[in-house]
């Protein structure tokens, strides 16, 4: 793989809409350095302050404080300007193009060069970021991710809105076998979850509970023993809650979502917008999840494993949520409109055996495992209750395990892998031979559907179809 | 195996033919030299505290008391472990079982492997024994047999790679 020749890179000509000519090397918005270099300073600056504190104390005794405050701004100026100055060095050097075989290729690097091929025929995911700063000056990053092991995951960033736009919608076209000109899919909005909604549910969440409790306790113990001074430092510590809801309502304030031929689109956000893209075909199981104190309220939030990676910046690792809250009922009627077939309420639930109860003394009335001849459901969780359903395709592996405690009830815990995810799919405490046999005839079952064999080109398959 | 003739409860780990095939011996011979590195120089080291430390000359005989209850117990436990590893080809996928207080049994399609490579360290080099491992998409997948003739690990792999290829099935 031969260097790149030197040659000016040239912004993106092309109209939104126009597919771009293959080798056509372009390079990221110029304003790329100084957003990721105040996006690192404003991540390390809160611990840098907490570990300086000493010497911020001893400066300001001793200089007076209108002058530490002016040295510490200086000194986090110079920081800021040889960030800014690393990262134009890397914006100099990195570019992105489509190669003639349709793939996208991007190309980075200062000391080590990098380049990388984006395979599109896999492409898992298309998700545009917007935090703050650059919804300020306009532009946007994409993060690309395809199937596969390893190096499955690109961002190319920032690029104004339009050129993102566009390149957003080039690359979904090239995955889906259209014509890359085609443009943006129209899209057609499902649902949005109401912020009044959003704010009681973080509010309700068992988190939020245990660490308000944890609050009072500090506040208590501080009260008690160093009296009202303390006070100060547990006010801090006693934000933690609401920070807690805070963030997470910002996150995920307006979530809606919508359906279009690329597939599903999830845009959430407050103060930093994503847009996620989840083409048709690409999920491979969704949870539906009822913590203990949603339940009176009916609310479920639903959870997505998807093949290709990990969701965005933020979320805890893997997790990918299709709706943070909603009624049960609104939420199955969305899965099944988005996601045909995985329906929970299709499949009568085999309940755990009898034995079950002496191993798992609250959940076992809970559990159960069932199918039908699309999809695998399992039940478990007490407080929390999970409802897992995959399609028989998206079996990677079975498993079948057993622990002591089980054994000596004569107890198994069948277990169906899927890819990384925060969706599992386990069936609990059955009885030994009917794991055993689960595990065999769930591999039946899957090789059955796998015959009729995934979608790749998946907007080419469509036309394809008779309607 | 139906609904009729359910498979009595000892044989849910049973091999899906006649028997599994098992690892190698030396494996627990490379295993015991491993927790030998480890527990050596521990061994060192409690005796050097226990003659420098005169007034807690009592804890450390006590260390080194659970330091040789440990190590039988350790000895003993490699032994039946690696003798619980087996594993079975079968037409469409590969069926591996490990365990012994924490039984597992794990089944792979063949056209689910994504990949499936050979490891090995210092000791099992020495002792002429690799792990071949199994990858597919998701990372629960937990196949890997380890202390397999190095021949055996090579024509596993490319068997199980031939036959991932042949049956590979998207994702």
């Amino acid at each position: 793989m031969s260097l790149p020749e030197p040659g000016p890179a040239t912004p993106a000509e092309t109209l939104p809409g126009t597919a771009t000519p293959p080798n056509l090397r372009r390079r990221t918005h110029p304003i790329t350095p100084v957003i990721n270099g105040v996006e690192v300073i404003s991540a390390v600056a809160l611990g840098l302050i907490a570990v300086g504190i000493g010497s911020i104390r001893s400066l300001a005794e001793s200089q007076g404080l209108l002058l530490a405050v002016l040295w510490l701004g200086l000194g986090f100026l110079v920081v800021l300007a040889v960030l800014i100055g690393a990262y134009y060095l890397a914006w100099q050097r990195t570019e992105f193009f489509f190669d003639d075989a349709g793939d996208l290729r991007v190309d980075s690097g200062v000391l080590t060069r990098n380049e990388r091929r984006v395979a599109l025929s896999r492409l898992q995911s298309v998700d545009v970021e917007r935090p703050l700063l650059g919804r300020i000056f306009g532009v946007a990053k994409l993060r690309i991710e395809v199937a596969g092991g390893g190096d499955s995951r690109v961002a190319v960033g920032y690029l104004s809105e339009a050129h993102a736009t566009a390149l957003r919608a080039e690359v979904i076209a090239r995955a889906a076998g259209v014509h890359p000109g085609a443009g943006e899919a129209p899209e057609n909005i499902v649902a949005i979850v109401p912020a009044k909604d959003l704010l009681i549910s973080q509010i309700l969440r068992s988190e939020t509970v245990i660490l308000l409790l944890l609050t009072v306790m500090i506040v208590l113990g501080t009260v008690l023993t160093e009296g009202t001074a303390g006070l100060v430092l547990v006010l801090v510590t006693g934000g933690l809650p609401l920070v807690n809801v805070f963030n997470e309502f910002i996150r995920s304030f307006n979530f809606t979502v919508a359906e279009s031929p690329d597939g599903l689109r999830l845009r959430f956000g407050l103060l930093k917008t994503e847009a996620q893209t989840v083409p048709p075909g690409r999920v491979q199981a969704v949870e539906f999840e009822e913590p203990l104190l949603w339940r009176r309220r009916g609310w479920v939030r639903v959870r997505l494993n998807v093949a290709g990676q990990n969701g965005a910046e933020g979320e805890t690792d893997n997790e990918r949520v299709l709706l943070p809250v909603a009624p049960y009922e609104q939420a199955r009627q969305i899965v099944l409109h988005t996601l045909p077939g995985l329906d929970p309420q299709a499949v009568e639930l085999l309940a755990a055996p009898p034995g079950a109860r002496w191993r798992a003394w609250f959940q076992w009335r809970h559990l159960g495992v069932g199918w039908n001849e699309s999809i695998f459901v399992t039940r478990r969780g007490w407080l929390t209750r999970y409802t897992a359903v995959v399609p028989h395709a998206r079996t990677q592996s079975v498993r079948v395990t057993q622990g002591p405690w089980q054994r000596r009830l004569g107890l198994a815990s069948m277990h169906l892998d899927s890819t990384p995810g925060a969706v599992q799919i386990v069936a609990l405490h059955r009885m030994a031979p009917e794991a055993r046999q689960l595990a065999e005839e769930q591999l039946q079952r899957a090789a059955r559907a796998r015959r009729e064999g995934p979608a790749q080109r998946w907007a080419q398959q469509r036309q394809t179809e008779p309607n | 195996m139906d609904a009729a003739n359910p498979i009595p409860i000892d044989q849910t780990f049973a091999p899906p033919g006649p028997d599994w095939r098992p690892v190698s011996p030396k494996l627990t011979l490379a295993r015991r030299m491993t927790l030998a590195l480890v527990m050596v120089p521990l061994l060192i080291a409690l005796v050097v505290f226990v003659v420098l430390a005169a007034d807690l000359r009592l804890l450390g005989w006590l260390l080194l008391a659970v330091w040789v209850v440990v190590w039988v117990w350790l000895w003993w436990l490699i032994g039946r472990r690696v003798r619980s590893f087996g594993y079975a080809e079968r037409t469409d996928d590969l069926l591996v079982t490990s365990g012994i207080m924490f039984r597992r049994l794990t089944i792979v399609p063949y056209g689910r492997m994504q990949l499936v490579d050979i490891q090995a360290g210092p000791i099992d080099r020495m002792l002429g024994v690799a792990s071949v491992a199994l990858h597919t998409a998701a990372a629960t997948t937990d196949a890997q047999i380890p202390g397999l003739p190095p021949a055996e690990a090579a024509g596993l792999r490319d068997r199980l790679a031939a036959l991932g290829e042949q049956r590979s099935a998207g994702l």
